[in-house]
Protein backbone atom coordinates (compact mmCIF):
# COMPACT_ATOMS: atom_id res chain seq x y z
CA UNK A 1 0.00 0.00 0.00
CA UNK A 2 2.71 2.15 1.17
CA UNK A 3 4.56 1.19 -2.21
CA UNK A 4 1.18 2.52 -4.28
CA UNK A 5 0.69 5.72 -2.61
CA UNK A 6 4.31 6.88 -3.17
CA UNK A 7 3.85 5.97 -6.78
CA UNK A 8 0.73 8.18 -7.02
CA UNK A 9 2.53 10.75 -5.31
CA UNK A 10 5.76 10.64 -7.57
CA UNK A 11 2.86 10.55 -10.47
CA UNK A 12 1.08 13.00 -9.86
CA UNK A 13 4.20 15.09 -8.79
CA UNK A 14 5.47 14.43 -12.54
CA UNK A 15 2.23 15.53 -14.41
CA UNK A 16 1.87 18.67 -12.10
CA UNK A 17 5.36 19.48 -12.92
CA UNK A 18 4.96 18.70 -17.12
CA UNK A 19 1.66 21.12 -16.23
CA UNK A 20 3.47 23.81 -15.12
CA UNK A 21 6.01 23.67 -18.03
CA UNK A 22 2.79 23.61 -20.22
CA UNK A 23 1.64 26.82 -18.84
CA UNK A 24 4.81 28.77 -18.65
CA UNK A 25 5.28 27.83 -22.40
CA UNK A 26 4.93 31.22 -23.98
CA UNK A 27 4.01 29.14 -27.55
CA UNK A 28 0.94 27.84 -26.06
CA UNK A 29 -0.35 31.05 -25.16
CA UNK A 30 0.15 32.17 -28.77
CA UNK A 31 -1.75 29.18 -29.57
CA UNK A 32 -4.68 30.52 -27.15
CA UNK A 33 -4.42 33.69 -28.47
CA UNK A 34 -4.89 32.89 -31.88
CA UNK A 35 -7.58 30.49 -31.40
CA UNK A 36 -8.87 33.51 -29.37
CA UNK A 37 -8.69 35.89 -32.57
CA UNK A 38 -10.09 33.27 -34.64
CA UNK A 39 -13.20 33.40 -32.49
CA UNK A 40 -13.11 37.72 -32.46
CA UNK A 41 -12.98 37.46 -36.28
CA UNK A 42 -16.15 34.77 -36.37
CA UNK A 43 -17.63 37.17 -34.09
CA UNK A 44 -17.25 40.26 -36.00
CA UNK A 45 -18.56 38.22 -39.06
CA UNK A 46 -21.57 37.22 -37.51
CA UNK A 47 -22.04 40.42 -36.30
CA UNK A 48 -21.85 42.02 -39.51
CA UNK A 49 -24.09 39.61 -41.26
CA UNK A 50 -26.67 39.81 -38.61
CA UNK A 51 -26.86 43.46 -38.37
CA UNK A 52 -25.36 43.37 -34.65
CA UNK A 53 -23.52 45.84 -34.13
CA UNK A 54 -23.10 44.67 -30.38
CA UNK A 55 -21.65 41.64 -31.58
CA UNK A 56 -19.20 43.44 -34.07
CA UNK A 57 -17.95 45.36 -30.90
CA UNK A 58 -17.68 42.45 -28.80
CA UNK A 59 -15.58 40.99 -31.46
CA UNK A 60 -13.43 43.64 -31.64
CA UNK A 61 -12.70 44.15 -27.89
CA UNK A 62 -11.65 40.13 -28.00
CA UNK A 63 -9.72 40.84 -30.59
CA UNK A 64 -7.63 43.62 -29.02
CA UNK A 65 -7.34 41.61 -26.28
CA UNK A 66 -5.03 39.59 -27.98
CA UNK A 67 -2.50 42.11 -29.27
CA UNK A 68 -0.39 43.36 -26.89
CA UNK A 69 1.63 40.20 -26.61
CA UNK A 70 2.08 40.35 -30.71
CA UNK A 71 3.06 44.35 -30.27
CA UNK A 72 5.67 43.63 -27.35
CA UNK A 73 9.06 41.51 -28.25
CA UNK A 74 7.94 38.86 -26.36
CA UNK A 75 6.90 37.78 -29.58
CA UNK A 76 10.20 37.13 -30.28
CA UNK A 77 10.08 34.02 -28.17
CA UNK A 78 6.83 32.72 -29.23
CA UNK A 79 7.88 32.37 -32.78
CA UNK A 80 9.19 29.85 -35.01
CA UNK A 81 12.60 29.76 -34.39
CA UNK A 82 13.52 30.29 -38.22
CA UNK A 83 10.79 33.29 -38.08
CA UNK A 84 12.05 35.16 -35.05
CA UNK A 85 14.44 37.21 -37.42
CA UNK A 86 10.50 38.45 -38.90
CA UNK A 87 9.29 39.75 -35.39
CA UNK A 88 9.24 43.65 -36.76
CA UNK A 89 6.79 42.29 -39.57
CA UNK A 90 4.92 40.32 -36.79
CA UNK A 91 4.95 43.46 -34.75
CA UNK A 92 3.59 45.59 -38.13
CA UNK A 93 0.73 43.40 -38.31
CA UNK A 94 -0.37 43.63 -34.99
CA UNK A 95 0.14 47.47 -35.21
CA UNK A 96 -2.41 47.21 -38.50
CA UNK A 97 -4.84 45.09 -36.62
CA UNK A 98 -5.04 47.63 -33.88
CA UNK A 99 -5.68 50.46 -36.54
CA UNK A 100 -8.51 48.82 -38.55
CA UNK A 101 -10.29 47.35 -35.39
CA UNK A 102 -9.72 51.00 -34.30
CA UNK A 103 -11.59 51.93 -37.17
CA UNK A 104 -14.41 49.59 -37.40
CA UNK A 105 -15.74 50.70 -33.85
CA UNK A 106 -15.73 54.72 -35.59
CA UNK A 107 -16.96 53.44 -38.51
CA UNK A 108 -19.95 51.63 -36.49
CA UNK A 109 -20.20 54.56 -33.80
CA UNK A 110 -20.76 56.78 -36.67
CA UNK A 111 -23.05 54.58 -38.34
CA UNK A 112 -20.73 53.67 -41.55
CA UNK A 113 -21.12 50.43 -41.89
CA UNK A 114 -19.61 50.05 -45.25
CA UNK A 115 -16.34 50.78 -43.86
CA UNK A 116 -17.21 48.90 -40.89
CA UNK A 117 -17.06 45.54 -43.49
CA UNK A 118 -14.47 47.23 -45.50
CA UNK A 119 -12.47 47.54 -42.08
CA UNK A 120 -13.04 43.57 -41.41
CA UNK A 121 -12.21 42.81 -44.49
CA UNK A 122 -8.62 44.27 -44.48
CA UNK A 123 -8.40 42.83 -40.49
CA UNK A 124 -8.85 39.51 -42.23
CA UNK A 125 -5.79 40.11 -44.83
CA UNK A 126 -3.61 41.10 -42.07
CA UNK A 127 -4.44 37.60 -40.79
CA UNK A 128 -3.52 35.95 -44.14
CA UNK A 129 -0.67 37.94 -44.96
CA UNK A 130 0.79 37.48 -41.67
CA UNK A 131 0.59 33.49 -42.12
CA UNK A 132 1.72 33.53 -45.57
CA UNK A 133 5.16 35.34 -44.28
CA UNK A 134 5.17 33.47 -40.87
CA UNK A 135 4.00 29.91 -41.58
CA UNK A 136 5.73 29.88 -44.73
CA UNK A 137 2.67 29.28 -46.55
CA UNK B 1 -4.49 76.85 -94.42
CA UNK B 2 -8.18 76.93 -96.62
CA UNK B 3 -10.68 76.66 -94.30
CA UNK B 4 -12.08 73.08 -94.48
CA UNK B 5 -8.40 71.86 -94.32
CA UNK B 6 -7.70 73.31 -91.22
CA UNK B 7 -10.95 71.91 -89.33
CA UNK B 8 -9.95 68.46 -91.13
CA UNK B 9 -6.48 69.11 -89.42
CA UNK B 10 -8.50 70.01 -86.22
CA UNK B 11 -10.70 67.25 -86.07
CA UNK B 12 -7.95 64.16 -86.46
CA UNK B 13 -5.77 65.98 -83.97
CA UNK B 14 -8.47 66.09 -81.59
CA UNK B 15 -9.91 62.18 -82.34
CA UNK B 16 -5.35 60.82 -81.50
CA UNK B 17 -5.55 63.19 -78.18
CA UNK B 18 -8.94 61.50 -76.71
CA UNK B 19 -7.78 58.03 -78.37
CA UNK B 20 -4.49 58.79 -76.41
CA UNK B 21 -4.60 61.64 -73.74
CA UNK B 22 -0.78 61.37 -72.88
CA UNK B 23 -0.07 62.67 -76.36
CA UNK B 24 -1.12 66.04 -75.40
CA UNK B 25 1.93 66.68 -72.98
CA UNK B 26 4.35 65.62 -76.44
CA UNK B 27 5.62 62.69 -74.57
CA UNK B 28 4.69 58.90 -74.83
CA UNK B 29 6.75 56.42 -72.81
CA UNK B 30 5.31 53.06 -73.41
CA UNK B 31 5.29 52.25 -77.28
CA UNK B 32 1.46 52.37 -78.01
CA UNK B 33 0.43 54.29 -75.32
CA UNK B 34 -1.04 51.44 -72.99
CA UNK B 35 -0.82 51.55 -69.16
CA UNK B 36 0.50 54.90 -68.74
CA UNK B 37 -0.93 57.98 -67.35
CA UNK B 38 0.26 61.47 -67.45
CA UNK B 39 -0.22 63.33 -64.87
CA UNK B 40 0.79 66.86 -63.52
CA UNK B 41 4.56 67.51 -64.02
CA UNK B 42 6.00 68.40 -60.68
CA UNK B 43 9.50 68.89 -59.87
CA UNK B 44 11.39 66.90 -57.48
CA UNK B 45 12.58 69.30 -55.00
CA UNK B 46 14.17 68.89 -51.23
CA UNK B 47 12.75 69.51 -47.80
CA UNK B 48 13.46 73.33 -48.39
CA UNK B 49 12.12 73.27 -51.98
CA UNK B 50 14.72 74.17 -53.40
CA UNK B 51 15.36 71.78 -56.50
CA UNK B 52 17.26 68.80 -56.85
CA UNK B 53 19.89 68.22 -59.75
CA UNK B 54 20.31 65.32 -60.84
CA UNK B 55 24.45 65.33 -60.37
CA UNK B 56 23.47 66.01 -56.43
CA UNK B 57 21.90 62.75 -55.55
CA UNK B 58 23.42 59.98 -54.13
CA UNK B 59 24.18 56.36 -55.58
CA UNK B 60 22.20 53.95 -54.19
CA UNK B 61 19.91 55.45 -51.87
CA UNK B 62 16.63 55.42 -51.59
CA UNK B 63 14.64 58.53 -51.51
CA UNK B 64 10.91 59.17 -51.36
CA UNK B 65 8.69 61.47 -52.87
CA UNK B 66 4.78 61.46 -52.76
CA UNK B 67 3.10 61.00 -56.58
CA UNK B 68 1.42 61.66 -58.52
CA UNK B 69 -1.26 61.86 -55.60
CA UNK B 70 -0.26 63.59 -51.99
CA UNK B 71 0.04 60.02 -50.10
CA UNK B 72 1.34 57.84 -53.06
CA UNK B 73 5.14 57.48 -51.99
CA UNK B 74 7.18 56.63 -54.56
CA UNK B 75 11.04 55.64 -54.80
CA UNK B 76 13.91 57.85 -56.63
CA UNK B 77 16.87 56.05 -57.10
CA UNK B 78 20.26 56.67 -58.56
CA UNK B 79 21.69 53.25 -59.48
CA UNK B 80 25.28 52.29 -59.41
CA UNK B 81 25.69 50.83 -63.51
CA UNK B 82 23.38 52.53 -66.08
CA UNK B 83 19.86 51.02 -66.37
CA UNK B 84 18.91 48.67 -69.05
CA UNK B 85 16.68 49.94 -72.07
CA UNK B 86 13.65 48.99 -73.79
CA UNK B 87 12.17 46.19 -71.46
CA UNK B 88 8.99 44.73 -71.72
CA UNK B 89 7.06 44.03 -69.08
CA UNK B 90 3.57 42.41 -68.14
CA UNK B 91 1.38 43.45 -65.84
CA UNK B 92 -1.02 41.18 -63.22
CA UNK B 93 -3.46 41.34 -66.08
CA UNK B 94 -1.27 40.24 -68.58
CA UNK B 95 -1.20 43.90 -70.70
CA UNK B 96 2.53 44.54 -72.23
CA UNK B 97 4.10 47.60 -72.11
CA UNK B 98 7.66 48.96 -72.59
CA UNK B 99 9.79 50.54 -70.12
CA UNK B 100 12.01 52.93 -71.94
CA UNK B 101 15.16 53.10 -69.48
CA UNK B 102 16.26 55.62 -66.64
CA UNK B 103 17.49 58.94 -66.99
CA UNK B 104 20.58 61.34 -66.40
CA UNK B 105 23.65 61.30 -68.76
CA UNK B 106 24.61 57.56 -67.71
CA UNK B 107 20.49 56.19 -67.46
CA UNK B 108 20.90 55.46 -64.09
CA UNK B 109 18.50 57.67 -62.38
CA UNK B 110 15.28 55.84 -62.03
CA UNK B 111 11.93 56.06 -59.93
CA UNK B 112 8.88 53.77 -59.15
CA UNK B 113 6.27 53.65 -56.97
CA UNK B 114 6.67 52.49 -53.65
CA UNK B 115 3.49 50.39 -52.92
CA UNK B 116 4.32 46.80 -53.54
CA UNK B 117 2.87 45.01 -56.24
CA UNK B 118 1.70 42.09 -53.90
CA UNK B 119 0.09 43.37 -50.67
CA UNK B 120 1.00 47.22 -51.14
CA UNK B 121 3.39 47.08 -49.00
CA UNK B 122 4.47 50.98 -48.70
CA UNK B 123 6.84 53.40 -46.41
CA UNK B 124 4.47 55.92 -43.40
CA UNK B 125 6.29 58.18 -41.33
CA UNK B 126 6.84 54.64 -38.67
CA UNK B 127 8.23 52.09 -40.80
CA UNK B 128 9.22 51.06 -44.26
CA UNK B 129 9.68 47.58 -45.59
CA UNK B 130 10.32 48.26 -48.87
CA UNK B 131 13.80 49.96 -50.25
CA UNK B 132 15.95 50.06 -52.34
CA UNK B 133 19.32 47.72 -51.66
CA UNK B 134 22.74 48.29 -52.31
CA UNK B 135 25.01 46.22 -54.04
CA UNK B 136 27.29 45.58 -50.67
CA UNK B 137 24.58 44.45 -48.34
CA UNK B 138 22.47 41.12 -48.39
CA UNK B 139 19.34 40.07 -48.59
CA UNK B 140 17.79 37.41 -48.36
CA UNK B 141 15.28 38.25 -50.56
CA UNK B 142 17.19 37.15 -53.43
CA UNK B 143 20.88 35.56 -54.86
CA UNK B 144 21.96 39.21 -55.28
CA UNK B 145 21.57 42.73 -53.99
CA UNK B 146 21.47 46.04 -56.00
CA UNK B 147 17.72 45.75 -56.03
CA UNK B 148 14.49 46.50 -54.86
CA UNK B 149 13.29 44.51 -51.92
CA UNK B 150 9.79 44.47 -49.86
CA UNK B 151 10.64 42.84 -46.97
CA UNK B 152 7.24 42.04 -45.82
CA UNK B 153 6.96 38.33 -48.30
CA UNK B 154 10.12 38.78 -50.11
CA UNK B 155 9.56 40.58 -53.26
CA UNK B 156 12.14 41.32 -55.19
CA UNK B 157 12.26 44.06 -58.66
CA UNK B 158 14.90 44.61 -60.56
CA UNK B 159 14.90 48.67 -60.42
CA UNK B 160 17.48 48.94 -63.51
CA UNK B 161 15.14 46.76 -65.70
CA UNK B 162 11.66 48.41 -65.08
CA UNK B 163 11.14 46.97 -61.81
CA UNK B 164 10.85 43.71 -62.99
CA UNK B 165 9.75 40.81 -60.74
CA UNK B 166 12.89 38.57 -59.34
CA UNK B 167 11.43 36.78 -56.79
CA UNK B 168 8.69 36.66 -54.43
CA UNK B 169 5.12 36.47 -54.44
CA UNK B 170 4.40 39.53 -56.37
CA UNK B 171 2.75 38.66 -60.02
CA UNK B 172 3.81 42.14 -61.55
CA UNK B 173 6.30 45.02 -61.52
CA UNK B 174 5.99 47.91 -59.58
CA UNK B 175 4.79 50.55 -61.59
CA UNK B 176 7.29 53.63 -63.08
CA UNK B 177 7.48 57.15 -62.43
CA UNK B 178 8.65 58.82 -65.66
CA UNK B 179 11.20 61.51 -65.11
CA UNK B 180 12.48 64.09 -67.14
CA UNK B 181 15.68 65.74 -66.81
CA UNK B 182 15.42 69.45 -67.91
CA UNK B 183 19.00 71.10 -69.20
CA UNK B 184 19.66 72.63 -65.83
CA UNK B 185 19.68 68.95 -64.44
CA UNK B 186 16.72 69.64 -62.46
CA UNK B 187 14.54 66.38 -62.06
CA UNK B 188 10.25 66.46 -62.90
CA UNK B 189 7.85 63.28 -62.68
CA UNK B 190 5.59 63.58 -65.55
CA UNK B 191 3.32 60.35 -65.70
CA UNK B 192 3.18 56.57 -64.46
CA UNK B 193 3.64 54.23 -66.15
CA UNK B 194 2.57 50.12 -65.17
CA UNK B 195 -0.24 48.81 -63.72
CA UNK B 196 -0.42 51.15 -60.39
CA UNK B 197 -2.81 49.75 -57.59
CA UNK B 198 -3.36 53.16 -56.33
CA UNK B 199 -7.31 52.61 -56.06
CA UNK B 200 -7.01 49.44 -54.23
CA UNK B 201 -4.18 51.19 -52.19
CA UNK B 202 -6.50 54.47 -51.47
CA UNK B 203 -9.68 51.51 -50.42
CA UNK B 204 -7.22 49.76 -48.10
CA UNK B 205 -5.43 52.53 -45.92
CA UNK B 206 -8.47 54.69 -45.49
CA UNK B 207 -7.72 54.59 -41.62
CA UNK B 208 -3.92 55.46 -42.19
CA UNK B 209 -4.80 58.44 -44.39
CA UNK B 210 -6.73 60.34 -41.45
CA UNK B 211 -3.68 59.29 -39.36
CA UNK B 212 -1.27 60.90 -41.75
CA UNK B 213 -2.97 62.84 -44.40
CA UNK B 214 -6.09 64.03 -42.49
CA UNK B 215 -8.09 62.25 -44.82
CA UNK B 216 -9.03 60.03 -47.42
CA UNK B 217 -9.80 63.45 -49.53
CA UNK B 218 -6.38 65.08 -48.28
CA UNK B 219 -4.60 61.73 -49.12
CA UNK B 220 -6.30 61.79 -52.94
CA UNK B 221 -5.29 65.06 -54.11
CA UNK B 222 -3.00 64.88 -56.93
CA UNK B 223 0.78 66.70 -56.37
CA UNK B 224 1.10 69.87 -58.13
CA UNK B 225 3.90 71.90 -59.10
CA UNK B 226 6.48 70.31 -57.02
CA UNK B 227 7.26 67.20 -55.39
CA UNK B 228 8.95 67.13 -51.86
CA UNK B 229 11.49 64.79 -51.47
CA UNK B 230 13.85 62.91 -48.99
CA UNK B 231 15.73 60.22 -48.56
CA UNK B 232 13.91 57.19 -46.60
CA UNK B 233 16.15 57.20 -43.73
CA UNK B 234 14.37 60.60 -42.77
CA UNK B 235 11.07 60.18 -44.03
CA UNK B 236 10.57 56.44 -41.78
CA UNK B 237 11.24 56.63 -38.07
CA UNK B 238 12.36 52.64 -38.63
CA UNK B 239 13.65 50.54 -41.68
CA UNK B 240 13.21 47.21 -41.79
CA UNK B 241 15.03 44.76 -44.31
CA UNK B 242 15.75 41.13 -44.59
Amino acid sequence: MKKVLTVLALASLLVGSVNGSENNDPRLELMKDMRTMLDSMEQIQRGGLYSSTDDMKAGVKKLQGTLNVLESEQIKVILPKDQVYAYKFAQKTASMLRLYSDDMIASIEAGRMDDALEDYTQLLKQCTSCHIRIRNW
Amino acid sequence: MERRNFLKVMAAGATIVAVNPSLIRGNLYADDGRLYTAYEKAQIVDASGNPIKVSALEKEVTYIFNYPYASTPCMLINLPEPTQQDITLKSEMGEEYIWKSGVGKERTVVAYSAICAHQLTHPTPNDSFIKYVPKSKPTMAYKKSGIIVCSSHMSAYDGGAGAKVLAGAASQPLAAVMLEVAADETIWAVGVLGSDKFQDYFRAFKPEFKEFYSGIAQAKQLVSISAKTVKLTEYSKEIIQY
